[in-house]
């Protein structure tokens, strides 16, 4: 799985999965939901640096710095999209506020372990049992979707590699077939395992 | 008897993979060989119960795989060539705690007791140092003895390998081996083309054209299966 989880002793590491996804959740809507104003991105990146604060003191914010890096591509396409349609002054506030947002919501990952999100899911899609569906199915396959993204990405090295050596161009058709072999195939080994560890 | 198969057929698609296999097996380690397609993985994935038998009857610790899924899961542990497929959590402990989400309960007493036998399956591994590790960056031998702690971290009564050295080196497929063969209250199948691990075991059992060719001393099993391969 992509995991961003980082071992701490935080506030936001002591504090149940549930309500911080809830926390998480509120605050992000709130920093989306805040009009296009001076003031609302100031207070989007306050909020955001404070929340990080809480997720580790003071190294947190290398932590910040680092995934604000990681997305500088979208925040680039972001921007100029907004630059060309509404002018500067709205796609650098518009911006600042929904960057916020997503380094928000992606402090919930920092400060979580996986097993928790699962567990936290898991009783919060308990309702779902009145129209009969499972909440630990769906819990698991966010999970296993999630935790199939890196094999893909090493499916695709490998088939992209196999057709190198054998000289082929690249191709949507060359690529695709294999791969989508490829994917499949591991798609049945991995029910399989799944069954074998007793998930039914 | 651990294992019973009585003419036991086994389709897939348009193939009979198993065709009227008959065994009784009754040993700690048991060792299964023969040739590519010869029936050894299919035979290892109906124990398992993967895979379902056309006609034909199969009992596995007395269960019927087909109906005593649940308690078959329960018991049996499954470890498959590869490590890749098996892995389900981010990180190298949460995978290994993966296996005991179906069984664990949800009191902090049950939590507790389910950490304390992950860190003793990590321990027994030596994954200790890795327990934080993303598990899909371990190199494949770390990948196997992964499975090989998320299967014995249920303590199961029999543990069933599918060439579980397969993708392995010389080192790592010694460690999974040793680990696999070593007396820890647990029986094992083991599907196997490494003809001396296949000796390390009590007995062996060879497929081949999906029927069982031979039972019996490791050591006759596997000459009758090299004066096969040189006919």
């Amino acid at each position: 799985m992509l995991s961003l989880y980082r071992a701490g002793d935080s506030p936001l590491h002591r504090m149940p999965a549930g309500p911080k996804l809830v926390l998480l959740v509120v605050l992000v809507l709130a920093v989306s939901l805040l009009p296009t104003a001076p003031w609302a991105a100031g207070v989007s990146v306050a909020v955001c640096v404070v929340a990080y604060l809480f997720g580790g003191g003071m190294p947190q914010l290398a932590v910040l710095a680092q995934q604000f890096w990681a997305l500088k591509w979208v925040v680039a396409f972001m921007l100029v999209g907004q630059l060309i349609f509404l002018g500067p002054v709205p796609a650098v506030l518009n911006t600042m506020r929904v960057t916020a947002a997503v380094l928000l919501a992606t402090l919930l990952a920092l400060t979580t372990r996986v097993t928790a999100l699962l567990d936290a899911l898991e009783r919060g899609l308990a309702p779902l049992r009145f129209v009969r569906i499972d909440p630990a199915r769906v819990a698991l396959m966010l999970t296993v979707t999630l935790s199939t993204l890196p094999v893909m990405g090493r499916i695709a090295h490998d088939v992209r590699e196999a057709q190198r050596a054998r000289g082929a161009r690249a191709g949507v058709r060359t690529f695709a077939v294999p791969y989508l072999v490829m994917a499949l195939k591991h798609a049945d080994e991995l029910g399989d395992a799944l069954a074998a560890r007793g998930v039914r | 008897m651990v294992i019973s198969l009585h003419d036991v057929v086994v389709r897939l698609g348009d193939v009979d993979a198993l065709r009227g296999a008959t065994l009784d097996v009754d040993a700690r380690t048991v060792a299964v060989i023969g040739e590519n397609g010869s029936g050894k993985s299919t035979f290892a994935r109906l124990l398992a119960g993967l895979v379902p038998a056309a006609s034909g009857t199969v009992r596995v610790l007395g269960l019927d795989p087909a109906r005593d899924v649940t308690e078959l899961r329960r018991r049996v542990a499954v470890i498959f060539s590869n490590p890749d497929a098996q892995i389900v959590m981010p990180t190298v402990a949460e995978d290994v705690a993966f296996s005991l989400r179906p069984q664990r309960g949800h009191r902090k007493e049950d939590r507790d007791a389910a950490a304390a036998r992950v860190a003793a399956a990590l321990a027994r591994f030596g994954l200790t140092d890795l327990a934080e590790r993303p598990a899909h960056d371990l190199s494949g031998g770390q990948k196997q003895l992964l499975s090989l702690a998320g299967a014995f971290v249920r303590e199961p009564e029999l543990v069933i390998a599918d060439e579980p050295t397969a993708y392995l080196d010389a080192r790592n497929a010694r460690l999974v081996s040793d680990h696999l063969l070593a007396d820890s209250g647990h029986r094992l199948v083991l599907a196997t083309h490494d003809l001396a691990l296949a000796r390390r075991c009590d007995v062996a059992v060879l497929f081949a054209d999906g029927q069982v060719r031979a039972v019996g001393d490791p050591a006759e099993v596997v000459a009758e299966y090299e004066a096969l391969l040189t006919c």
